[in-house]
């Protein structure tokens, strides 16, 4: 009952979105070498790997595994302060959920619940620090916040009493921190993928009975460690809970690449629909001598010549050029063919980058400013403020729905993507949550209704 | 040749050979592998041994690597490198280095149970085991030469999980014969498995750091294996976006020479510490000091007689995890300058059984614990290779006794006899092997140069 409406209906958003993403990234090659990896692992208790029937792992390998696929493609979702808060947490949640100690039932509203702890926890503790509200440049956020927000939502989800949710807390802290190097390589989705499940797993090892640092918010050398300058602040009370995502929304992506790209996308995109109306719908290419990008310096997406899809996602001048010529971005935009396209090539030779002193590095205040300019002299461009999918311009029910079963259908049959949308719409009422699971697996139709009969045979369980 | 950082440690750890071990090499990291599974194997008596089993033994498929004091009991290899690295750091009994950080406890585990884990056609034998166990040494004892900041007992982060990771990935890369393009990833994966922050220590959760450095530094190593890749310049300095150097405020990456020019390795420069008691690094030289100070005591007044006893001074380096002055766990009274030094001077020695609940709690030391005072002498740094311990004891009758120790017994300047370290080891395997065994793996470790299969000395466990 702490849950607000509007808390509620943000935070199905967030996990309808990340499901899609997550069934996506399920046919990426990083998320087949973690599979494969993984197999070496397996026990009496195992839990669905999203997108396949046949064969399942243990609780905290289907964490690691569904963790990778939800940010292989760097498509899910962006909060602010910075961080993807969704992919630490649901893949641990909903792994935990089929694995709960004595098979109790786990309800919607269970896993609704665990996972907004889970989001909260993050949100709190970016606020801890000033640094956080920047983009990062040290530690990638999700590797921090995001091990401690799938800490808090897997204790929450065993029913950890207050100790044992110290101690969850305490552990996680010890497997938090991963550096910023490894974005735009193809180890940054593990980022993720390890947030989940070692998050999970403090939550196992606390509910063992392991003890921690019963101050490891408090102290600075706690996870203070991670920030250089760190103001911890205890959570208001229970009543009437004000809860971040009441008043901060996240940004969906609508293409699979780093969240500054997505301002640079919208203004190319108006760029090239002003340049084609100006010169009989056909796009100058030939025409063009300079594009200039007005960004806000971040590092690790300065990219003028990406090489590979991980260093394309993280780049502004990849993004812009690939808008300018194929009008928007998609899920193609980062094949290899497409990356290494002559044209593309082209575009990018003539693309710099600027930084206004204005455009601070700031997912709630960068704006992006492009400008192409053509050999006879004249400049075309424009500026995105805010894109579409942001948390001031959110994503349409249509839409969202849109890119789900876009991603899903790749790997799932219609039964099981409409049958996600139907119970993620309808979480808090569901009984029993193990539908999504067995939805997520893609098992069919005929195997799901096989299941509900057995269950139903099942006498006073719990 | 314009090499990177990242690319020359990569090419050593690929292009090392035994032949590149001196002989002071090869014997101090033997010394080291015996202490390192002696220290395991009385740590797999503990509680949060059992814990880290327990939850190890959900996941049991290709179960064949050993586990510390459990003959019946094979895990998955990285969650065997995980439970012996908890039972390693259990008790703080294993060795410390300089600059300071846990080297052994973070690599051994895992060559231990990687050796088990290859198929039989391609077994390591036992140089090729003590080769990748120095790889992993030099790896760290490398890094932490990268910053100024690791010269001192820490403050942020506890090296064992920053460094301990990326020596476990180096020397399980090496032992798995992985490519040099593949150890490069290796470290770049384990970058992002490093780093916990010191609040966990002296606490349960703190010997999960060791545990986790060899483990997740094995997993890095196997996904590498398997075709994963990340930044090919993390151990670089990287301007605006962090690598490694995340961990440190001062950071200066140096290449490593190719093996093929003159490589002295940092073991033969600087040796290690091997503890005496479970305790952490710092303790024991106040306990030197204090049973220096017990002795003239004792002389002086006949026997040991804390009612004459007004104060007693602690003179030690400035270090918060380490200054408690009344501790109520075991994990405190391992990181407690006060409750050593109290223990010294009460029992006239500290072991094992100073750090039950009985011991911790009795009303005799309490007592002793009342009277404690600390300084911090501004020449007393909190560097391992500096410190010193001092005990004053201020009588009632006026009279000032004093013990000091710059250098404890067991301390790379002063180190441990042979006989002293294998008494060491029996002492601590005999909690949990039978004679035989635990002579068995003397002699394999003196001799594991000519050992032909590696993966012998896991077994037998």
């Amino acid at each position: 009952n702490h849950l607000t409406d509007q808390v509620i209906q943000r935070s199905k958003r967030m996990i309808l979105d990340t499901l899609g993403v997550g069934l996506l990234g399920t046919s990426t090659e990083v998320c087949h070498k973690v599979t494969q990896y993984s197999k070496i692992y397996s026990s009496d208790i195992s839990s669905t790997i999203w997108g396949h029937p046949n064969f399942r792992l243990p609780p905290l390998y289907a964490a690691f595994v569904n963790g990778v696929a939800v940010h292989s493609m760097d498509f899910d979702d962006t909060w602010h302060p910075a961080t993807h808060p969704s992919g630490a947490v649901l893949p641990a949640v909903i792994a935990l959920s089929e694995a709960s100690p004595q098979k109790k039932k786990i309800s919607g509203l269970d896993l609704l619940l665990a996972f907004n702890v889970g989001i909260e926890v993050q949100g709190r503790l970016l606020r801890f620090s000033s640094e956080a509200r920047n983009i990062p440049k040290r530690f990638h956020p999700p590797t921090v916040v995001g091990t401690m927000g799938s800490a808090a939502a897997c204790a929450k989800l065993l029913a950890l009493d207050r100790l044992k949710c110290k101690n969850t807390l305490a552990i996680a802290a010890s497997y938090a921190g991963a550096p910023l190097a490894n974005a735009a390589t193809q180890t940054k989705p593990l980022h993720v993928g390890n947030a989940a499940k070692h998050g999970l797993e403090a939550a196992c090892l606390a509910s063992q009975g392991l003890q921690g640092n019963k101050q490891i918010l408090d102290m600075e050398s706690g996870i203070g460690a991670f920030y250089t300058d760190y103001n911890p602040q205890s959570l208001p009370t229970l009543q009437s809970y004000p809860w971040l995502l009441d008043q901060q929304d996240v940004a969906i992506k609508r293409f699979p690449a780093h969240l500054g790209t997505h301002w640079v996308a919208d203004a190319a995109s108006s760029v090239r629909r002003k340049l084609v109306e100006s010169s009989d719908n056909l796009l100058p290419l030939d025409k063009i001598e300079k594009i200039i990008l007005k960004v806000p310096e971040v590092k690790y997406v300065n990219r003028p010549s990406p090489t590979s899809e991980h260093e394309a996602r993280h780049s502004f001048q990849f993004v812009a050029c690939s808008a300018l010529l194929n009008g928007s971005m998609s899920v193609q935009s980062f094949t290899s063919e497409n990356v290494h396209q002559p044209a593309l090539r082209e575009l990018l030779c003539k693309t710099q980058l600027e930084h206004p002193p204005d455009n601070t590095p700031s997912f709630d205040s960068l704006y992006c400013e492009v400008s192409v300019t053509l050999q006879d002299g004249n400049t075309i461009s424009d500026r995105c403020d805010t894109f579409y999918g942001h948390w001031r311009k959110p994503l349409k029910k249509e839409d969202l729905e849109k890119k789900f079963q876009s991603n899903a259908s790749s790997v799932l049959p219609a039964e099981a993507t409409e049958g996600i949308i139907e119970t993620v719409y309808n979480l808090e009422n569901v009984e029993d949550c193990s539908a999504l699971s067995t939805f997520l697996s893609g098992r069919s139709a005929r195997a799901l209704s096989e299941k509900r009969h057995a269950q139903s045979n099942i006498v006073g369980f719990g | 040749l314009w090499e990177t950082v990242t690319s020359s440690f990569a090419s050593f750890i690929h292009g090392v050979q035994p032949e590149h071990l001196s002989k002071i090499v090869r014997h101090r990291s033997k010394r080291m592998i015996l202490d390192s599974i002696g220290v395991g194997l009385v740590g797999s008596t503990t509680h949060v041994f059992d814990i880290a089993l327990q939850y190890c033994r959900l996941y049991s498929s290709v179960a064949v690597s050993s586990v510390y004091g459990k003959p019946g009991i094979k895990l998955s290899p990285t969650l065997a490198a995980f439970t012996n690295g908890v039972a390693t750091h259990s008790m703080d009994f294993d060795d410390t280095w300089h600059p300071a950080t846990h080297p052994s406890g973070a690599i051994l585990p895992a060559l231990l149970a990687a050796s088990q884990m290859l198929p039989p056609s391609t077994k390591p034998n036992g140089m090729d085991f003590l080769l990748a166990f120095n790889v992993g040494l030099e790896v760290q004892g490398r890094l932490m030469h990268f910053s100024t900041e690791a010269h001192n007992i820490p403050k942020r982060f506890h090296p064992p999980s920053v460094v301990g990771t990326m020596g476990s990935a180096a020397a399980t890369a090496k032992l798995l014969s992985l490519s040099t393009a593949q150890c490069a990833h290796a470290l770049g994966i384990a970058a992002s498995l490093a780093g916990a922050p010191m609040a966990n220590a002296a606490t349960q959760a703190k010997p999960l750091h060791i545990g986790n450095a060899t483990r997740l530094g094995f997993e890095a190593a196997l996904l590498a294996a398997r075709g994963m890749e990340a930044n090919p310049l993390i151990l670089d300095d990287i301007p605006g976006c962090s690598g490694f150097s995340v961990f440190y405020s001062v950071y200066q990456p140096k290449p490593l020479s190719t093996p093929s020019d003159h490589h002295e390795f940092l073991l033969e420069k600087q040796d290690i510490a091997f503890k005496r008691f479970p305790a952490h690094l710092g303790m024991h030289w106040v306990v030197d000091a204090a049973l220096s100070v017990r002795n003239l005591f004792i002389h002086y007044a006949g026997s040991f007689s804390p009612s004459l006893i007004r104060t007693i001074v602690l003179k030690i380096p400035v270090s918060k995890y380490i200054n408690r002055p009344f501790p109520s766990s075991e994990h405190e009274a391992r990181h407690s300058f006060q409750f050593n030094a109290c223990t010294a001077l009460l029992d006239g020695e500290v072991g094992l059984s100073s750090f039950t609940e009985s011991s911790i709690h009795r009303q005799e030391l309490r007592e002793l614990l009342d009277k404690v005072v600390v300084e911090h002498p501004e020449d007393n740094v909190a560097n391992f290779d500096k410190m010193y311990g001092e005990v004053e004891l201020l009588l009632h009758s006026g009279d000032v006794l004093t013990g000091k120790c710059d250098t404890f017994y067991g301390h790379w300047r002063k180190p441990l006899s042979k006989e002293s370290l294998l008494k060491k080891f029996r002492s601590n395997a005999s909690h949990v092997l039978p004679e035989e065994k635990i002579e068995t793996i003397i002699t394999m470790v003196d001799n594991l140069e000519n050992l032909s299969d590696s993966s012998q000395l896991a077994c037998s466990l």
